[in-house]
């Protein structure tokens, strides 16, 4: 899977550069390469143990060197995961991320696209408002949106995820998409409006596929973090009917205690459909992560 | 909507879209970030416990801030971690960034493993920790690692280090992730000619790659550093601040002061102790870097 | 002053809220099915608990709505530890339920305080039978100012000593009756290699029944009756100095297993380390009992391995040694805010279905202890006859039934409290600096 055209997966353009063998001449990087030997120890013994834990049997857990991979492996630890509520949890967790995405393009879209095509003093003025979002850290508005949502009756209900999530998330989306929508050439804008198409045909038709990429990028960096995030379900829901999977995690842990391999079989359960998301586009993904950072 | 947009304006100076489509941007924003912010500093004026409606105390919170609560410790934590994060996790990303940055086939397969963190949410990565370092049956539990089974979270000298290579685990394959990318546009004809010159490597790693890499040093560093402000998944599953408040960062006493302790006013002081400090952090980077990565933006390329 | 703001604050969120959803995004609309369990429940009068007794209860109101097609209940489970934050939430968005559980004592008050709970006085002076059976020590952690508001509805939950028997017969060691005997009895298992007592550190509230016992044994319950009374000072009683400055000698003297403080007590592990043989000892409530040894480690209990008993008198102390502290009982609440009809039903039901004779004998099946006289019968017919006499005697010859002290407390001095005595634990602070901290603590 890392044989894939770099051309087609590349989808911003900083993440691109010319192919280059060894880079630096002949002689190898020994400090890089023992540093990363190192790291590479430092990733995979956690990744490793939270594999083999999860098969473990509890009695083996207890007993077993943590390190060595159990004798007798068990699913049991997922199917118990399964049976208590994971599908519903997993919905819950599907419902909000997609729901916060498609919002969070469709708004920011609009967005950037008005600031890159209408500029002027409002638009900047906007822009700046925005990008001022960057520097709030979400924990610090978390009361009063807690007290507002409970006001607004949207305690306890998914909404109540989404909306907030749908904000913190818009700086750096609008952000991203002005980047790439400013590179789009001038000439092809001009070309439409030559051609009699409305200022919603020029957008459809021509920016939004040209901006697909960035499109992308963004949904898949906005949605991983919706995905992750735990503050907002902490404080903004509370019953099983909304729960989704990183408070689940915790409310596992209560529930199966010392059973610490169902506990772990938990976490990678609700790491898979992310993970299954990195075996198929881990290109698409890595790249979606940082590009709006490339600058 | 565009009904009354000019047409045939030349080139440069046209119309557009109506400002208008900002508005649902600028409406969520305007109700969960500013009206928030304001309320924020509104609610730490008062005194709240969660339940019944908030009444005012007038600078009551501030004085406590100031006195007897211990905002001092918790600053001080989150400034400590803020630099201790940064120092560890900013040369392990670039140098691994740089490493990676070179397309064998060998190191795209160690890539692989390398960004598996990332997409781990803090709190998997934080159940998964607590358990694997739990002194009786975690991994170091073990015979033959007794070394290394050292109290690690429950130490309180030793909870800070511990919290900081938990989040490096985390966020350091995104910022070499970061320093990949910007490794790889460094042209390869500046280290052609250096070899040329006869430098080595460490005199080419020291005077191209360090240099070529400042714009991405300075944005990762950002983020790193606002990032701090903002640990709050991570810790509050590992440690609840504990033991003791060896770990109560900002966010942290916030939310406990809030929510665990009901004092919601107080905990709002706090929150505007937060921002502000956000907000002064990334002025001062931006400033301090010699260019405003805002404005660049802004204008363009 | 105060309440204008908010309210307008309310509007613009709600309005700001209504133009987002109906301006952006249809898809949004099927997502709010969540917020349908309490809030428009309508004649069904629901029941918030805590995991532990769900089965009793459950098996009450399922009989309770048999008979009662007017009067329907529901039930609904939480975990422990988010419970007392979730519940404080909902209640104060208006979404809270027509019963629900808690623990007495400081948190109940400032319930009352705010006028979210409904008087259960006259509904016990219509029933004086009952209200006698109940222990007054129990019913006492119900009251506010004089007036019934909670009534309890499950074991009492003293807190004991548990231990492995197998490690003490091994070790030679007698079980220690008394703190000199205590740190005895460190030393020689710790010569043995192994760990005197297991603690779950991490979550910080097994430190207060330490605090808590030795303040209590060395000085009588006065010295915390000052401290939730407020009065000056109290915080520096020597008793509480004394009690801190034993906890540090028995940490210093490798009391607590290694890494004590990041033991997680919710998870079970502190218990594990008892059954497992790591430790000899726990000092922790009732309900590990059925909690966590008898789900942790069955045929543990079976062989008639797990011992208990209570805390150790300490020699020169005034305070009673027949004092116990722990969890009183749960209680339940009926809400202010619930309808007439509903509050009706609740208190009908809290008379009526909770405690009569069927739910005691399955509460006294689960290994729980009713704080209610004249249950001998049930407790010696149960499964665990001899913990089940155990806990009741111990509970019922209690002079005094300490509440335990964060459940006492307002919740910012609880939070601190437990801070503060996590440090001790630590050897971070000084007995003295926390008398210190504390007494701020409770001036602010």
């Amino acid at each position: 899977m890392t044989t894939t055209a770099p051309t087609r997966t590349a989808p911003v353009k900083m993440i691109r550069s010319q192919p280059a063998r060894a880079p630096h001449g002949a002689r190898p990087n020994v400090a890089g390469g023992i540093l990363s030997g190192l790291w590479f120890v430092i990733v995979a013994i956690p990744l490793y143990w939270i594999v083999i834990t999860s098969v473990r049997t509890q009695q083996g857990f207890f007993g077993d060197h943590p390190l060595v991979p159990p004798s007798n492996p068990t699913l049991d630890n997922y199917r118990l995961v399964l049976e208590n509520d994971f599908w519903r949890y997993l919905l819950n967790s599907a419902v909000v991320t997609v729901s916060a995405v498609l919002i969070i393009v469709v708004v920011g879209y609009l967005c950037a696209y008005t600031i890159v095509r209408a500029p002027g003093p409002r638009t900047r003025r906007v822009f700046n408002v925005l990008l001022l979002g960057l520097a709030i850290p979400l924990q610090a508005t978390i009361i009063p949106i807690y007290l507002m949502i409970v006001k607004a009756g949207l305690y306890d209900n998914l909404l109540a995820i989404i909306l907030p999530s749908v904000t913190f998330a818009l700086p750096i989306t609008v952000l991203i998409l002005v980047n790439f929508l400013r590179d789009i050439p001038g000439p092809l804008f001009e070309a439409m409006r030559i051609d009699g198409a409305s200022e919603w045909q020029t957008m459809l038709r021509l920016a939004v596929p040209l901006s697909r990429p960035a499109i992308v990028t963004v949904a898949i960096y906005d949605g991983l973090n919706v995905w992750n995030g735990f503050l907002f379900p902490l404080i903004l829901t509370q019953s099983p009917e909304t729960r989704v999977l990183p408070l689940a995690l915790t409310s596992y842990q209560g529930m199966f205690t010392i059973n610490v391999p169902a506990v772990i079989a938990a976490v990678v359960l609700s790491s898979l459909p992310i993970l299954a998301l990195y075996v198929f586009g881990r290109r698409q993904l890595l790249a979606g992560m940082t590009a709006g950072f490339g600058k | 909507m565009t009904a009354h947009s000019e047409r045939g304006a030349g080139p440069v100076r046209r119309s557009g879209p109506s400002v208008l489509l900002t508005l649902p941007a600028l409406v969520f924003f305007a109700t969960f970030a500013i009206v928030p912010l304001g309320a924020a500093v509104w609610l730490s004026f008062t005194e709240w416990s969660g339940l019944g409606d908030p009444t005012w105390v007038g600078l009551d919170n501030w004085r406590a801030l100031l006195t007897t609560h211990d905002t001092g410790h918790a600053l001080w934590l989150t400034v400590q971690l803020m630099v201790l994060t940064w120092a560890v996790q900013t040369p392990v990303s670039i140098l691994l960034g740089v490493f990676l940055a070179g397309r064998q086939r060998y190191r795209e397969i160690l890539a692989v493993v390398y960004f598996v963190p990332l997409l781990l949410s803090s709190a998997a990565i934080a159940i998964a920790f607590r358990n694997l370092l739990d002194p009786n049956f975690g991994l170091f539990a073990g015979p033959g690692l007794a070394w290394l089974n050292q109290n690690w979270l429950g130490d309180p000298d030793r909870v800070f280090v511990t919290v900081a290579f938990i989040i490096a685990w985390q966020f350091i394959p995104f910022h070499t992730l970061l320093y990949q990318g910007g490794a790889r546009q460094v042209p390869q004809s500046l280290y052609e000619a250096a070899a040329i010159d006869g430098a080595g490597r460490v005199r080419q790693f020291l005077a191209i790659t360090l240099p070529q890499l400042r714009y991405t040093i300075v944005t990762s560093s950002t983020l790193m550093l606002v990032g701090a402000l903002t640990y709050f998944d991570l810790i509050y599953i590992l440690t609840q601040g504990g033991p003791g408040n060896a770990t109560r960062i900002l966010p942290l006493d916030m939310y406990l002061t809030g929510f665990t302790g009901n004092q919601m006013g107080l905990a709002s002081a706090i929150a505007v102790v937060l921002v502000v400090l956000g907000m002064v952090l990334s002025l001062t980077i931006s400033t301090a870097s010699g260019f405003s990565r805002m404005e660049s933006q802004l204008d363009g390329e | 002053m105060a309440k204008k703001p908010l309210r307008r604050l309310g509007a613009i969120v709600a309005a700001g809220a209504l133009l987002v959803t109906a301006g952006c995004s249809g898809g949004t609309d099927d997502t709010g099915d969540g917020a349908a369990t309490a809030a428009g429940a309508g004649d069904v009068t629901t029941v918030w608990v805590t995991a532990g007794t769900d089965d009793v209860l459950q098996a009450s109101i399922d009989r309770w709505n048999a008979d009662h097609a007017e009067g329907q209940i529901e039930l609904q489970v939480f975990e422990n530890d988010p419970y007392k934050s979730k519940l404080r939430t909902a209640v104060s968005a208006g979404e809270g339920p027509s019963v629900f559980s808690g623990w007495g004592g400081g948190g109940l008050k400032t319930y009352v305080d705010a006028g979210e709970v409904a008087s259960l006085q006259d509904a016990y002076d219509a029933e004086p039978a009952l209200r006698d059976r109940i222990f007054p020590s129990v019913l006492k952690g119900g009251t506010v100012d004089g007036t019934i508001y909670g009534t309890p509805y499950n074991g009492v939950q003293p807190v004991v000593i548990y231990y492995n028997k197998d490690v003490f017969e091994q070790a030679g060691v007698e079980v220690p009756t008394t703190w000199d005997e205590t740190m005895a009895a460190v030393e020689e298992l710790n010569a043995q290699g192994i760990a005197p007592f297991s603690v779950g550190g991490a979550s910080r509230w097994p430190y207060l029944m330490w605090i808590a016992y030795l303040t209590d044994r060395i000085g009588g319950p006065e010295v915390f009756d000052a401290v939730v009374a407020g009065e000056p000072d109290a915080w520096k009683d020597p008793a509480i100095i004394q009690a801190n400055t034993m906890i540090q000698e028995l940490v210093e003297a490798d009391g607590f297993v290694d890494g004590y403080s990041s033991i997680d007590a919710n998870q079970g592990a502190a218990e594990a380390l008892v059954y497992s043989g790591k430790a000899a000892m726990e000092l922790m409530g009732a309900w590990a009992y059925s909690g966590t040894f008898l789900s942790g480690a069955p045929e543990f209990l079976e062989q008639g391995k797990l011992g208990w008993t209570t805390f150790p008198t300490v020699a020169g102390g005034t305070g009673d040694p027949a004092n116990v502290t722990g969890n009183l009982s749960s209680y339940f609440q009926v809400s202010a805010g619930a309808s007439d009809a509903a509050k009706a039903n609740a208190t009908d039901w809290l008379m009526h279905g909770v405690f009569d004779d069927t739910y005691i004998a399955e509460l006294v099946d689960t290994g729980a202890v009713p704080p209610i006289s004249g249950v001998e019968d049930a407790i010696a017919a149960s499964s665990a006859p001899e913990w089940n006499a155990f806990i009741y005697e111990t509970a019922e010859a209690a002079g005094n039934f300490q509440l335990s002290w964060d459940q006492a407390l307002d919740a910012a001095q609880a939070e601190a409290l437990l801070t503060n005595l996590e440090q001790v634990f630590l050897l971070q602070i000084t007995p003295q600096e926390f008398s210190e901290n504390m007494d701020a603590a409770a001036q602010g």
